[in-house]
């Protein structure tokens, strides 16, 4: 059935089966708007309607797409975002990931709502897309690059004088390392859960995207007063206003610090000196190597770091590859943390997994399960800063030990045969918070969809510290199942409509609500974005367990039941009965079962329709 | 010889102490004015009236300004005991009847002035709202005395009014009241004071105050939403759930800041956080911060025994994905949910903020009728967050913290205020008004 274009749509999604050569363009049914909105809702709809839950990721069989939403191409601040969708080479569940930069608006220009890719090239390609033509070339002449040459090679401008945006892999996908990224802009990640390796599965090194059709918007009016709303919100908020500009997401280490949150040495523990931290902080970081700060499209934002160090320049490092690359190594050394994040951007390597697994590895080596024999001389020990840079290569490239790094911290620890140091959700490597200091933060961490996540785990951390009027307490049993729960629906949704989660330290979904029933001219009020968002996440539970995922997964390793941190001069730890209670309460507050299953009645209720295929 | 001394348990002077620092915190009493009273029987057996000393300072009452009396008899305590004594010994005489209180409730008395020729008989002040309605019985005795402290026409008449009537007041003076507890007559004085200023600002507002309450005395239950739950003063018990001690100290705080702000009356307002089969309650939201009240954990699911107020704390978790809910009787909304705008005839159907941080905060603010619809009420709480009720306090709604429901209540107050400011200054509130509120 042909749908005309409708407000804030092209209504159209773009079908590309690289095993058959075929680019076919379908139009974009707007019930699914309606029921899914866009970015993660609708590319998670997509994509389980047309993959094999059961599927070899690394095979053609795996699908990814990628959605834009209703807000991508208007005014929204910060509406920039893409999301991809496709089965995890590392977990085997649902790989789940989010974008800024500005690929999902230049696509989106580019006259298609969504990007769905299936099968496999015969030889490396580029998908080329521009709004009169889309066309599959060889990429042959990229294969192997770095993402930084490939993205420089594909980025002439086109007739119009319009450069186009680049979203590519590097060597790590190629190599279908499983901690590999898909790079936007050189340097923003499709990162976790290794969507550069299905990249590579598929020959696909790169989609060149340009164009400049624009959206048409129903009700300026009533835009209008949610994005006043909004930049009027962000700019009161000291972390939107402020914070983030001037410090990046480095300004949270030491903020991070004060509840006791900051891993160190693979999560062994939480402490750290505060000289040690002055030296990798945000504040350092201005002082010593920013160049400037920048933004993604449409961002007022701008949190982005472009940095030097010495000879070399780029972008980073975020606090999440500060704490994972250097605390969780043992690692103060901000030139080196740099340098490795230069690294990963370049090659394409997924920083807060390679930073977990090297600090997996760092442990099996200090305990005698990994030695200089399997390293190769190297002296993986916590702390040495040295090795940061060429096990980043190593990792990308597959050689020497990197090609057990590449597998991600739990097939490396199974590997030397001591799987309880890789710490790990469902072989997601856990990002830098503790959750022993956080009981919300620690289901967040249980239940996410992708694995350990923060941001599709639910970003707790805000609600415990820095959440504002919203803030909540810490180690409520009570409090923690539904306050994870809203906070994952308040992602999905963010996810959803494409835009960025530091939006939600200045306000939640209220603005959001206004600017797209604007846009569309649809009913997304408040309440029905939570019944989308309830929607999504049970959609993406249901393919989880059809790929194969077992309830108990939804837990933490033990070394977060048996070792305890200190908190506030308490040590604090999360019993396996707080796990279990917080683990059933959550599945009830989904409408799920005691096993975690969805009920047919929930799905009746939130209208989930089956398979299409 | 022994000397006898005033000894009394340190619950006892700290009750005192407490309420009378409430009663100065929610401004219905002077520094030095009025006077608390209750029964209290020694261990021997011996009923004694426990009553402040006169001219003592009821914000910081020391323990030797509290006066022990023989209920039966005339003795050494009468020299320092409240002027108003035999006024509230009379009371205590009364069935059930263990405390009473005397305040000045600034807002009552002057709702209640008039400017005719005395003596009269002044008119009794009916209350448009519902907490005074029900819970002062629809109307409160006013009367005027020749000499209105302590005389002997108010020792025979204010114990006789306050015998069919919880509270009282003195023309030009303040109220009385009796309860079976302390807090319970200082309850009542909240109520009343807080009654009068929602007619105080009604009259302000230009409202047909008249009119109302022919409408309330014909029909009460059809002009309020529903009758609010009696004050139980078995509720008055601690804690059920001391282990969820964060949470415990978030509804402390939050109850300190709805009396404090004066965003409910004491013990009114109800406030909730859910879990997954049980909530945790206080349905006395109003608390002091040295009094409290009581936090009930209870099931989610409906029970016939519900009050109204809480059946609606459970229904608007059952139908949407909020974490917590907050019900105040935030007076000044009351009144302007009767507000009627210029050349319109009907009362508004939204309070539109005229204020910068109000109006970013929150589009408009919603007033529904009395008998609402409920799920209209859900809708509007998703879309909005917090909703008038003509005749039913307020409703507001948090997806995460007990701290962003109590937001909410607040902003509405403040909200309020500057409208009923710009009002008072005769600015036109539809120029102020952002265009943006106008579709909403």
């Amino acid at each position: 059935m042909n749908h005309p274009s409708f407000f804030g749509h092209h209504s159209k999604i773009l079908n590309i089966d690289l095993s058959k050569n075929l680019i076919q363009s379908k139009s974009l049914d707007p019930a699914i708007v309606e029921d899914y909105l866009g970015g993660r809702g609708l590319a998670t709809r997509i994509f389980y309607d047309e993959i094999n839950p059961e599927c070899d990721p690394l095979a053609e069989d795996n699908v990814l797409v990628i959605a834009t939403s209703l807000l991508i191409g208007t005014r929204a601040p910060t509406a920039c975002r893409g999301h991809m969708v496709f089965k995890s080479p590392l977990t085997g569940l649902i790989g789940s990931s989010n974008c800024g930069g500005t690929w999902a608006n230049v696509f989106k220009s580019s006259g298609y709502d969504v990007l769905v890719i299936k099968g496999k090239a015969a030889e490396p390609v580029t998908i080329d897309i521009c709004p009169d033509e889309v066309k599959i070339i060889s990429a042959k002449h990229l294969w192997g690059l770095d993402v930084h040459d490939t993205t420089k090679k594909l980025s002439t401008k086109s007739e119009a004088g319009k450069r186009p945006s680049i979203l590519c892999i590097g060597p790590a996908g190629e190599n279908l390392v499983l901690i590999s990224s898909v790079m936007n802009d050189k340097n923003r990640a499709y990162g976790r859960a290794g969507s550069g390796a299905v990249f590579g599965s598929k020959n696909l090194k790169s989609i060149r995207v340009s164009g400049k059709k624009k959206i048409q918007i129903k009700d300026s009016e009533r835009f209008q007063s949610g994005r006043d709303q909004a930049l009027y919100l962000m700019k009161a908020a000291p972390i939107t206003k402020r914070l983030l500009r001037e410090l990046g997401t480095s300004g949270l280490l030491k903020l991070i610090n004060i509840i006791d949150m900051l891993p160190h040495k693979n999560f062994q523990d939480n402490l750290h000196k505060e000289k040690d931290l002055e030296k990798i902080s945000g504040e350092t970081l201005r002082k010593k190597i920013l160049e400037r700060a920048g933004g993604c499209f449409g961002c007022p934002i701008a949190c982005q770091r472009h940095t030097r160090t010495g000879d070399k320049n780029g972008e980073g490092p975020e606090y999440e590859t500060i704490v994972m690359t250097g605390l969780d190594c043992g690692i103060y050394n901000l030139e080196a943390i740099t340098n490795a994040n230069y690294c990963c951007n370049e090659l394409g390597v997924d920083t807060i997994s390679f930073g977990g697994t090297l600090a997996c590895a760092m442990e099996l080596f200090e305990k005698g399960f990994l030695s200089t024999k399997e390293t190769e001389g190297a002296e993986l020990r916590f702390g040495n800063a040295k090795i940061l840079r060429e096990m980043v290569k190593l990792t990308a490239y597959r050689k020497g030990i990197g090609d057990k790094l590449a597998e991600g911290s739990f097939r490396l620890a199974s590997f030397f045969k001591h799987p309880e140091f890789s710490m790990t959700v469902k072989k997601l490597e856990i990002p830098a918070y503790d959750p022993r200091t956080s009981f919300t933060q620690a289901l967040g961490y249980m239940t996410s969809p992708t694995g350990a996540c923060h941001l599709r785990g639910g970003y707790a951390v805000s609600l415990a510290f820095f959440g504002g009027t919203r803030e909540i307490p810490r180690f409520s049993l009570l409090q923690s199942p539904i306050a994870i729960r809203n906070m994952q629906n308040l992602g999905i949704i963010q996810d959803s409509l494409g835009i960025c989660r530091f939006t939600g330290f200045a306000f939640p979904t209220e603005p959001w609500s206004r600017m797209a029933s604007g846009v569309t001219g649809m009913d997304f009020s408040t309440s029905r974005l939570e019944e989308i968002a309830n929607r999504v996440a049970t959609l993406e539970r249901i393919f989880n367990l059809e790929a194969g995922m077992n309830p108990e997964d939804d837990t933490l390793p033990d070394r977060f039941s048996t070792e305890p941190v200190l908190v506030e001069g308490k040590e604090k730890l999360l019993q396996k009965k707080v796990i279990k209670r917080m683990r059933n309460d959550y599945y009830e507050v989904r409408g799920w079962d005691v096993f975690g299953i969805p009920s047919q009645t929930l799905l009746k209720t939130l209208k989930i329709k089956g398979r299409k295929k | 010889m022994k000397t006898k001394k005033w000894k009394a348990s340190k619950e006892l002077i700290r009750l005192f102490q407490t309420v009378g620092r409430a009663s100065l915190i929610y401004d219905i009493q002077d520094s030095h004015s009025g006077n608390m009273a209750l029964l209290w029987t020694e261990k021997k057996g011996d009923k004694k009236i426990v009553i402040t000393s006169t001219g003592s300072q009821k914000g910081d009452l020391e323990p030797n300004q509290i006066c022990f009396l023989s209920a039966s008899e005339t003795d050494f305590g009468y020299y320092k005991a409240s002027s108003e004594t035999d006024i509230h010994a009379r009371i205590l005489t009364s069935k059930d009847v263990y405390a009473s209180m005397h305040c000045h409730t600034k807002d009552l008395v002057i709702a209640t002035l008039d400017d005719e020729k005395k003596p009269n008989k002044p008119a009794p002040f009916v209350p448009i709202d519902p907490l005074g309605y029900y819970f002062l019985g629809g109307l409160v005795p006013v009367d005027w005395f020749k000499v209105p402290s302590g005389s002997p026409e108010m020792i025979r008449t204010i114990p006789e009014r306050l015998s069919n009537h919880p509270v009282t007041v003195v023309q030009a003076h303040g109220a009385f009241s009796r309860g079976r507890t302390l807090k319970e007559a200082f309850f009542l004085l909240c109520i009343a004071n807080n009654s009068g200023y929602i007619v105080r600002l009604a009259n302000k507002l230009g409202i047909n105050v008249k009119g109302l309450r022919n409408k309330i005395q014909s029909d009460p239950d059809s002009f309020f939403t529903y009758p609010p739950a009696k004050y139980l003063i078995e509720e008055e018990k601690p804690c059920d759930f001391p282990e969820e001690e964060e949470i415990t100290r978030e509804f402390f705080k939050a109850g300190a800041r709805i009396f404090e702000s004066r965003l409910s009356p004491f013990h009114t307002g109800s406030l909730s956080i859910r879990g997954v089969k049980t909530m945790l309650y206080a349905p006395m939201a109003s608390m002091p911060r040295e009094i409290g009240g009581p936090l009930r954990e209870i099931p989610l699911s409906l029970d016939k025994s519900d009050s109204p107020e809480l059946q609606i704390h459970k229904k608007i978790y059952a139908k949407s994905n909020f974490q917590t809910v907050i019900h105040c009787y935030v007076p000044e909304a009351e009144a302007l949910s009767y507000f009627t705008n210029p050349g319109e005839t009907e009362p508004v159907d939204r309070i539109v903020p005229v204020d910068a941080e109000g109006s970013f905060l929150y589009l408009v603010i919603p007033v529904v009728p009395q008998k609402f619809d409920f799920d209209e009420l859900v809708r509007l709480l998703h879309d909005y967050k917090v909703v008038t009720v003509r005749g039913g306090g307020i409703w507001g709604v948090g997806t995460q913290s007990i701290s962003e429901v109590l937001h909410h209540p607040s902003s509405l107050r403040e909200i309020c205020l500057y409208r009923i400011g710009a009002l008072e200054q005769g600015l036109d509130l539809k120029k102020m008004e952002p265009k943006k509120a106008k579709r909403w």
